[in-house]
């Protein structure tokens, strides 16, 4: 494997391929600083991992077709759903071309963005809830 | 046929519904004025992941008549203007998915207002710059 251009991160929202709709797409993980800092820290701050927590960011193109994106979010705001990313272009889960899959609640949507004369566009972040899988097949 | 050329062939059609301009999907030796010429200008890609989109920039040529003829510019006015029986951007616009072509179509830009020189001839002409998202 090699360093590559994204162009082609698969995207699924509850089983619906969305990724030709998706412009970007970014998961985060992070785990919470859990300070440990005491008399015998020698003057130096002291952290541990605590509570892991994520979010999943998509920006996406204003689509109202049938199925279309657009219209899928449309009622699932204050809804749980699954994203499933696959990196590195890839459209199976491999060793070099990993998926994420994170289930999410969908407290935003954002359905009319976009200056006049602009592609129309939205952009949504969801927190993540439970834990973030990972798989290479 | 190609996405471009599809394309190329409605953005003519829909020029065609302006009465009187004369259309043609490709730049031609001999334009009989008025005549609107579509050429490709630039293509952008990876718009989305997947090929989910892709910019097409296209240049359309509109050659009015020779320079000396009073209503040369008028013709152009009526060309150039948003909206219209004779707008070029509305007789474009009238169809903006190119009868499933494309996704949308936006004309930006109309400009480069000038005389260029055809068969020892010299025209009036305008550039309309087109958007098409497919």
């Amino acid at each position: 494997m090699a360093k590559f251009v994204a162009t082609g991160t698969k995207v699924t929202l509850n089983s619906s391929d969305i990724s030709s709709s998706c412009a970007r797409a970014e998961l985060v993980i992070n785990a919470a600083e859990v300070t440990t800092t005491d008399f015998g820290s020698a003057g130096w701050t002291e952290v541990i991992g605590g509570l892991k927590s994520g979010s999943v960011s998509l920006d996406f193109h204003a689509d109202f077709g049938a199925g279309a994106v657009s219209t899928l979010f449309e009622d699932l705001v204050g809804t749980i759903g699954t994203v499933v990313l696959i990196a590195a272009n890839g459209t199976a889960a491999s060793a070099t071309t990993p998926a994420y899959t994170a289930t999410v609640l969908v407290n935003s949507f954002t359905p009319i963005a976009g200056a006049v004369g602009d592609l129309s566009t939205f952009s949504v972040t969801f927190p993540t809830t439970g834990a973030v899988s990972y798989a290479t097949a | 046929m190609s996405v471009i050329n599809d394309i190329r062939d409605g953005l003519a059609t829909n020029l065609a519904t302006i009465n009187g301009l004369r259309t043609a999907s490709e730049l031609i030796d001999n334009p009989s004025p008025p005549i609107a010429l579509v050429a490709i200008d630039s293509v952008e890609y990876d718009q989305a992941y997947q090929n989910g989109l892709t910019l097409y920039n296209f240049t359309i040529s509109v050659i009015v008549g020779r320079v000396a003829e009073r209503t040369a510019q008028r013709k152009l006015d009526l060309y150039m203007a948003p909206t219209g029986d004779q707008s070029v951007k509305a007789g474009v616009e009238s169809d903006r998915t190119l009868s499933g072509a494309c996704q949308d179509l936006r004309v930006v830009s109309s400009g480069s207002v000038g005389s260029i020189q055809v068969n020892d001839q010299t025209y009036l002409a305008a550039e309309f710059t087109v958007t098409v998202y497919a």
